[in-house]
């Protein structure tokens, strides 16, 4: 099959895709190879990735690094769960009665505009230094993002399908059923990923709050010993993870919504 | 013929959002309509046209006046005006039979085994049976214009409307679903109010065609195109284009005139 490597808005081979990727990392982990190992940076601060892969495995042998990782996966879908519980009928109102929307709008624009390492103490005031202060931090920094998400996936369902609805004679709560949700779900899945994404950045922060577990938390106790490959070994750690949930999530929404890819 | 549907004294204002400029598109207007009739509202772009049809489908509220369906005075929409649009209205995460079985989703006067009939009974009527299993946004514009007529049909109204629902496709699609559409008309017998700018589509379709005015719209001409010319001629091609050419000149004349109003108002 022929076709362009750099053909205008046009899609490239599968394989080929793949392959690009990975080079992209390969290039990455090259280019990091040759500035450690040039001596440009000292190895305290840019060890070599093959130091980097090494204290990897050493995390996994000797520190646990398991039991951190479920620690931190849990949290953050605990709180995405339960953002997504309550954002997604907020945020479905919040698009279909507008006196909803009016009420709660202004007050979501406002929170979601709070940096969310500043409510960090707060949080820990009101929830202490357990595992709803955690939860709070991710909930916080993901919920008032997601409720607008999906109050405008849902407002963007054509105004015919609504119509057509109701000369069907469908019910407001039926067209809610059967026609605005499934209208909206694919852009709402694709919104439910991105916020995913989010909910590890705040990870970080809720972790080293007072924790002692979670993978923030082996990086930030790691960070007082210098142990910079450990450091980067967990960082990377959580890349590999995100980069998982998001290809999970790409599958799902392929198999999910088959008519929107060809 | 009884009347079937009543509009009585119907207008309509819209007003800017600061609520100071009115823009009057229907002026105090009543006609009726009889039960199979086909009535083809024809008119200026803009006049209001639109605007009536859905209002008769309860889709828009009218300032003034009532409408009357069968003697029964309606308000806001249901499934007894079924209404085809000009945008593609099938949804997408439905293939073709899934979308015209949905037409019968919220029937409550057939069965089960009977919605899987009607389904099956409208989607081989426009001629999509071997498109079943397609999702709608894999066919054309054409195909997805006849999986909304076929849905709208499958949930039972006892009036179609239409808002310019071929106005999107080329015109040799246009001439096909026409056909079609006379074809069903022919069979269903279902009153039907059509809204479109094309003349020529009104004199083949219509059993009367009623000609507004520029905005606000008022009706300037009704002609009973039955009278003029038999709906069989129409069908089978053997009409007479004398009367035919004779009819599109009259209403174009009209129309133009009505468009010469538009452009001083603006």
């Amino acid at each position: 099959m022929s076709f362009s490597i750099l053909a205008f808005r046009k899609k490239l081979p599968r394989k080929v895709e793949i392959g690009l990727g990975i080079t992209g990392f390969l290039l990455f982990l090259l280019t990091w190879q040759l500035i450690a190992v040039s001596g440009a940076i000292r190895p305290e601060f840019l060890p070599t990735p093959v130091s980097v892969a090494e204290a990897f495995v050493r995390l996994f042998t000797e520190r646990d690094f398991a039991s951190d990782i479920v620690i931190s996966v849990r949290r953050v879908w605990l709180a995405f769960l339960l953002s997504v519980a309550v954002a997604v009928p907020l945020g479905l109102l919040m698009s279909t009665y507008r006196a909803v929307g009016a009420l709660l709008e202004p007050f979501v624009d406002f929170v979601r505009y709070l940096p969310v390492p500043a409510l960090v103490p707060l949080l820990v005031i009101w929830f202490g230094v357990g595992e709803a202060s955690k939860l709070a931090v991710l909930w916080m920094g993901t919920f008032f993002q997601l409720i607008l998400l999906i109050a405008d996936d849902t407002k963007r369902v054509p105004v015919e399908f609504i119509e057509s609805g109701h000369t069907l004679g469908a019910s407001n709560g039926q067209i809610m059923r059967d026609i605005i949700i499934p209208a909206a779900l694919p852009n709402m899945v694709d919104n439910l990923r991105i916020t995913l994404g989010w909910c590890w950045t705040y990870l970080i922060i809720a972790e080293i709050v007072a924790a002692n577990s979670g993978i923030g938390h082996m990086i930030w106790s790691l960070r007082r010993f210098v142990k910079t490959p450990e450091v980067m070994a967990g960082i990377i750690a959580i890349g590999i993870i995100g980069l998982l949930t998001d290809q999970a999530f790409r599958y799902a929404h392929a198999r999910w919504f088959k008519y929107l890819h060809r | 013929m009884q009347n079937f549907i009543e509009i009585s004294d119907v207008s309509k204002t819209y007003w800017s959002e600061d609520g100071k400029t009115e823009t009057k598109v229907v002026l105090p207007l009543s006609m009726t309509i009889a039960e199979g009739e086909m009535v083809m509202f024809l008119g200026p772009s803009g006049c209001g046209k639109t605007t009536l049809m859905r209002i008769i489908g309860g889709l828009e509220t009218q300032d003034h006046g009532e409408i009357h369906l069968q003697g029964e005075r309606l308000a806001g929409p249901d499934r007894r005006r079924g209404m085809v649009f000009q945008s593609y209205s099938s949804f997408p995460w439905l293939s073709v039979r899934d979308n015209i079985k949905f037409g019968t989703r919220y029937r409550k006067d057939i069965s089960a085994q009977e919605k899987e009939e009607v389904t099956d009974h409208y989607m081989n009527m426009v001629g999509l049976t071997r498109y079943a299993d397609f999702y709608t946004n894999r066919i054309s514009g054409g195909m997805r214009q006849r999986v909304a007529i076929a849905r709208t049909l499958a949930s039972s109204p006892k009036v179609l409307l239409m808002d310019e629902p071929f106005g999107a496709l080329d015109a040799q699609t246009r001439e096909y679903l026409q056909l079609q559409l006379m074809d069903i008309n022919a069979r269903e017998k279902k009153t039907t109010v059509f809204v479109t700018h094309d003349v020529e589509e009104a004199i083949l379709l219509a059993s009367r065609i009623v000609i507004f005015s520029s905005r606000p719209a008022r009706i300037v001409k009704e002609i009973r195109v039955d009278d003029l010319i038999p709906p069989e001629s129409r069908r089978d091609g053997s009409l007479d284009m004398e009367t035919f050419m004779a009819l599109r000149a009259d209403i174009l004349k009209i129309i133009r005139a009505e468009y010469a109003h538009t452009l001083e108002d603006t």
